[in-house]
């Protein structure tokens, strides 16, 4: 049976070859991502143990405090304990650290790759017995050697526009700090290399940054030749102060750090994974099309094959044989077209922001086994339908020459089925319309809700085409003969036109679903941002232990331009196990920066005590104005009753609770600081100048953001753009597999109907009217498949858009017209390109092949 | 039956088709085969001649030739008068669809299109409109009313050959070529569309060209031509079943003893 399977693959190639590209478009996704992925933590990891190459211990205060910058429990590693460390036996050299994070600004005034503490690093330049700082190579100028000189790294120096002698800004926690750049170092810290910037001060200034003055935040040990890491940190840690610091070798170290950029890394192995599973997805259905055309096409020759003794297992088996041969083929060509793929990702993911780093791919295992089993897997699932198909086949059939009409039976179970699955889908999504929140639940049942839906379609698609092409077909019958024609042609087998159009609803209704979903969802975001907001300019820290102090805020106070700077701490508010943000406000003068919209009582009653709260969390937790909630309000630790003194409609600018500045910032770990500023100004209108002047007042702090209502916007329907890429990558490659399965379908019905065309050929239609007729029949199966997928994607999105109304307030439904004309369009293009090669072959027939034998 | 041919414009003389030292072979250099060896035939007009010979003796690639389905390798091929080498392909796609109508063996109608639509189908090609009066007319003389809903998986064998000879009539062609129309059909079917092709030729005029080697067949034509290794080799007119049998042994026996 492997002969026979062997044979009738090389006796159907061509048609095979765009089945095979199908399934190793999908491999190579799978491939390509996991060769990526290794490649890249392969990369990391050998980056990272470049950085740790001469560390055999560091030395570091037990428990550090969370965060680098914070102050707390840097007094233990001191000079003393450095010269201490110096006398353990094995130590070559003793490197103390100061390190933190800094946010520098451009020379342009704004901040540079800012957001991100952890790759904005800060340190200190430890000179060595040479006078040298081993880590940090000088590339040009010399170290800073006090307070007011700052080194960079060249990567930092080049991004910024800096030049040695240059005033720099920048800001670690506090104000903001101005130091000439003296020197540019050379770094090979994988953070800085990623992406990442590094300033480096004199040791005593990262000393009183990071540390406590006299004190370090980390004591890097190298070895001396033949002593080992792990013996030399057992050394170490005996001389150690127990408990309040350890030792860690540098092995362990450099995983650590690769773990860290590995795991920061790994999401940009989503969204190739998802191309991945779609592509698969659709490509199955052109698999399984592939082979019941061809079962169906040999019909004759397995029912010879079951006359002459052949058990029915044997042809499951040959057909089965047969997928496994083709997913190899595809398994091979995927996986080396998944090659270039993770050769190219690096380029496609690296953003201005994000370096991913460039090494030689690493092909690990796993990609292989993957690539295998994902190939020949989905080959052999798939075609495992038309395998049970091919054996159902009767020995008579050998003997009968009439193809037999689809039995009607079977159709009525496929009707049933689908209605029933459709029944099911739709009643479970139009049953979550009612609910109000997007809880995970609801969320999970939406996706199968859909999942159903999708099959449903998939199942009764057969049967919808015969109606829905009719439909159509009243457009192309105007074209005259060739369009009728194509009608009846698209219409002569439902469940192969159905089973082609399948690649294209699935990927129509992903992208129209998905479109739908992210324009309705980003206009929902565009008026949330801005609905809440009656500031003109707002100024909000980066990281969550930057402050605003209240100089700063009495300077945009006096700003010129400003009419009201109102500041507003943010605290968290713990209830129920639950984690919320609380805003701090003024409320004389909070109406005028923000729309609060009462429900009930007003922003007129907070005081000590007395809380108000969005009505999310009224309803969570069951509140009304004057209803009493217990709740611990930032870093204090006991519990108090709070009085619900008002309720106003969910409000992004205020967050989940208000209450008084002067409670919340109390019970804040900065007590002296706020997080925001709402400025509104003398004209109302946001302006350059005027954002310039409140940058000016907040002493140009880079870690500080200014920003303007559209800037604000802007910020929030950021997250869109991660789902624009997934869809049109969705339409990309529902486009390239439906246009594969197009082309297959075309081909295989072009040389069954050979003699047909042959007889058109011959009674007057000319090869113009050939072309026409096949193209017409193409774009007629896209167009059903674009009808259907259009009309689930959109149910889909409406039903699970219900749910996200629920959850936001501002959601309603909007039509993305130009990307739904934008799938349209692709559909007709695809359409009619995948029709060219089968049209031109059609239209080079001879009219002869209507009167030769066959 | 007031319509008649032929189509006015032509010289009275000229016949519906002509094959002069009309040559065809296939292949070339020592491999070359040689169908076709300078033939002269003329089809006269409303006339039903039928075409025979053994296997291989050409008759079936004279029709060909003639009908412009294949390119010939040197002498003349005419329809009407219009030679047929020196017309384009898009002006021989137009010359079939408006001057020539075929009868095949195999029926080869479309299977998506209803009886009446596959009638239609030459003129709807052309971008015609059918003429009410002469579809009808057509549609009786092979007594088609009736099954014309039914699309050719629902007809009869002998049924599905009516719809191809009222097909091939309905654009009142030049010439009609038949090729073994009765090839695939029981005796009774067979002589239905014999009798068909008989008098389409005699009350509408038509003119029939008929490759078939059954004499029974033959034996409905007005005139038998003999086709032998690509030569026109004998002619018979107003032939019986019985007499063309005769005529055939003749010359093979010929054949034999050359």
């Amino acid at each position: 049976m492997l002969r026979t399977a062997l044979r009738n693959v090389l006796a159907h190639k061509a048609r095979l070859a765009m089945t095979v590209l199908a399934v190793s478009l999908g491999v190579a996704f799978v491939c390509g991502t996991l060769v990526f992925a290794d490649s890249s933590a392969a990369a990391y990891r050998a980056a990272a143990s470049k950085n740790f190459a001469d560390i055999a211990v560091t030395v570091t205060p037990k428990d550090p405090p969370p965060g680098a910058t914070a102050n707390q429990g840097t007094d233990v590693l001191d000079d003393a304990l450095a010269r201490k460390l110096t006398d353990v036996p094995g130590v070559a050299l003793v490197r103390p650290s100061a390190d933190g994070s800094a946010t520098l600004n451009a020379a342009d005034g704004t901040p540079l790759r800012a957001g991100r503490a952890w790759a904005n690093l800060a340190g200190a330049y430890v000179p060595g017995k040479d006078g040298r700082d081993s880590r940090y190579p000088l590339a040009k100028g010399h170290a800073p050697r006090n307070g007011d000189e700052l080194a960079v790294d060249s990567a930092t120096a080049a991004a910024g526009h800096f030049g040695i002698g240059d005033e720099v800004t920048l800001a670690t926690d506090g104000p903001v700090m101005t130091k000439r750049l003296v020197g540019i170092v050379t770094t090979k810290d994988t953070r800085v290399t990623a992406g990442g910037t590094l300033a480096l001060f004199d040791k005593a200034t990262a000393q009183r940054l990071f540390a406590s003055p006299g004190n370090y935040t980390g004591i890097d040990l190298s070895a001396a030749p033949g002593t080992d890491q792990f013996t030399l940190a057992d050394r170490v840690t005996a001389v150690l102060p127990a408990g309040r610091a350890q030792a860690t070798s540098g092995a362990a170290q450099a995983t650590r750090q690769a773990t860290y950029v590995d795991t920061l890394t790994r999401g940009y192995e989503k969204l190739p994974l998802v191309f991945a599973g779609v592509s698969l997805f659709i490509g199955s259905f052109l698999i399984i099309n592939t082979f019941t055309m061809l079962v169906s096409r040999r019909t004759r020759e397995i029912a010879l094959l079951r006359a002459i003794g052949a058990t029915r297992r044997q042809v499951v088996r040959s057909v089965l044989w047969e997928a496994v041969l083709l997913g190899l083929a595809a398994s091979a060509t995927g996986f080396l077209l998944g090659l270039a793929i993770a050769s190219v990702l690096p380029d496609i993911l690296s953003t201005a922001q994000d370096t991913l780093p460039h090494g030689p791919l690493v092909i690990g295992p796993r990609p292989v086994v993957a690539a295998l089993g994902v190939g020949v897997g989905v080959t052999v699932l798939a075609a495992w339908l038309p395998s049970r198909r091919a054996a159902k086949v009767a020995p008579i059939e050998a003997m009968r020459s009439a193809e037999q009409p689809p039995s009607t039976t079977r159709s009525r179970i496929r009707g049933v089925v689908g209605l029933v699955l459709l029944a099911l889908g739709a009643g479970l999504l139009i049953s979550l319309t009612g609910v109000k929140d997007a809880s995970v639940e609801n969320l999970q049942s939406a996706m199968f809700g859909c999942a159903l839906l999708a099959i449903a379609m998939i199942v009764l698609a057969p049967l919808l085409a015969a109606p829905i092409i009719r439909l159509t077909g009243r457009l192309t019958g105007r074209l005259g003969i060739t369009g009728h024609l194509a009608r009846e042609n698209a219409l002569r087998d439902p469940r192969r036109t159905a089973a082609t159009a399948s690649a294209l609803m699935v990927s129509t209704a992903l992208v129209a679903g998905l479109a739908v979903i992210g324009n309705s969802t980003g206009q929902a975001l565009d008026h949330q941002a801005a609905a809440g907001l009656g500031a003109d300019h707002v100024i909000s820290t980066r990281t969550p232990t930057t402050r605003i102090d209240p100089a700063a805020v009495q300077r945009v106070a006096d700003a010129s331009g400003v009419r009201i700077a109102t500041a507003v701490a943010d605290s968290t508010l713990f209830t129920g196990g639950q984690v919320r943000q609380i805003s701090g406000i003024d409320p004389d003068t909070v109406n005028a920066v923000m729309k609060l919209d009462f429900v009930s009582g007003s922003a007129k009653d907070l005081g000590p005590g007395r809380i108000a709260v969005s009505t999310t969390i009224a309803r969570q937790h069951g509140l009304s104005t004057g209803s009493h909630l217990n709740a611990g309000m930032g870093s204090s630790q006991d519990v108090k009753q709070y009085t619900v003194v008002g309720i106003y409609k969910d409000n992004p600018v205020a967050h989940d609770a208000l209450g008084t500045r002067t409670e919340v910032q109390r019970n804040s770990t900065t007590p002296h600081s706020v997080q925001r500023i709402l400025v509104r100004t003398d004209n109302g209108t946001a302006s350059r100048t005027t954002e310039t002047r409140l940058r000016t007042a907040v002493g140009n702090n880079p870690l500080l953001k200014v920003q303007d209502r559209a800037e604000l916007v802007h910020e929030a329907a950021g997250t869109m753009s991660n789902l624009l890429t997934l869809m049109h990558g969705l339409l990309a490659i529902g486009a390239v597999i439906a246009a594969l399965g197009i082309v297959n379908t075309l081909a295989m019905s072009v040389s069954e109907r050979t003699r047909e065309i042959g007889v058109l050929r011959a009674i007057g239609m000319d090869r113009s009217g050939i072309r026409r007729m096949i193209r017409l029949e193409s774009v007629t199966v896209a167009a059903f498949g674009t009808l259907l997928g259009l009309a689930g994607g959109l149910f889909g999105a409406w039903a699970v858009g219900a749910l996200a109304n629920g959850a936001m307030e501002q959601y309603a439904l909007v039509l993305p017209w130009g990307t739904l004309l934008l799938v349209c369009l692709v559909s007709l293009a695809i359409s009619v390109v995948a029709a060219a090669v089968p049209a031109r072959r059609a239209a080079a027939l001879s009219p002869l092949a209507a009167v030769a034998d066959t | 039956m007031s319509q008649t041919f032929p189509s006015p414009g032509l010289p009275a003389t000229e016949p519906a088709a002509r094959a002069t030292g009309l040559t065809k072979a296939y292949g070339n250099g020592s491999t070359q085969v040689t169908a076709l060896d300078e033939v002269f035939v003329e089809f006269a007009r409303s006339r039903f001649t039928a075409v025979m010979g053994p296997s291989g003796s050409g008759k079936s690639t004279l029709m060909h030739c003639l009908a412009g389905l294949v390119p010939v390798t040197s002498g003349s091929a005419r329809i009407g008068g219009i030679e047929l080498s020196l017309l384009k392909e898009r002006e021989l796609t137009q010359l079939r669809r408006d001057k020539v109508g075929f009868v095949f063996q195999g029926f080869n109608l479309l299977p998506t299109l209803t009886a009446l639509e596959n009638i239609t189908l030459p003129l709807r090609l052309a971008g015609q409109q059918p003429d009410t009066a002469w579809l009808e007319t057509v549609i009786a003389t092979v007594g088609l009313a009736g099954r014309l809903g039914h699309r050719p998986a629902e007809l009869s064998g002998g049924q599905q050959q009516r719809v191809a000879v009222a097909r091939a009539l309905i654009s009142r062609p030049e010439i009609i070529f038949a090729d073994e129309p009765t090839g695939n059909l029981d005796s009774r079917s067979g002589a239905e569309i014999l009798g068909f092709l008989r008098d389409s030729v005699r009350e509408l005029g038509q003119t029939v060209v008929m490759v078939t080697h059954d004499p029974v067949a033959a034996a409905y034509a007005d005139r038998v031509v003999f086709l032998a290794d690509g030569r026109v080799v004998d002619e018979l007119h107003e032939p019986t079943a019985d007499r063309v049998p005769d005529r055939m042994h003749r010359f093979e026996a010929q054949d034999h003893t050359r």
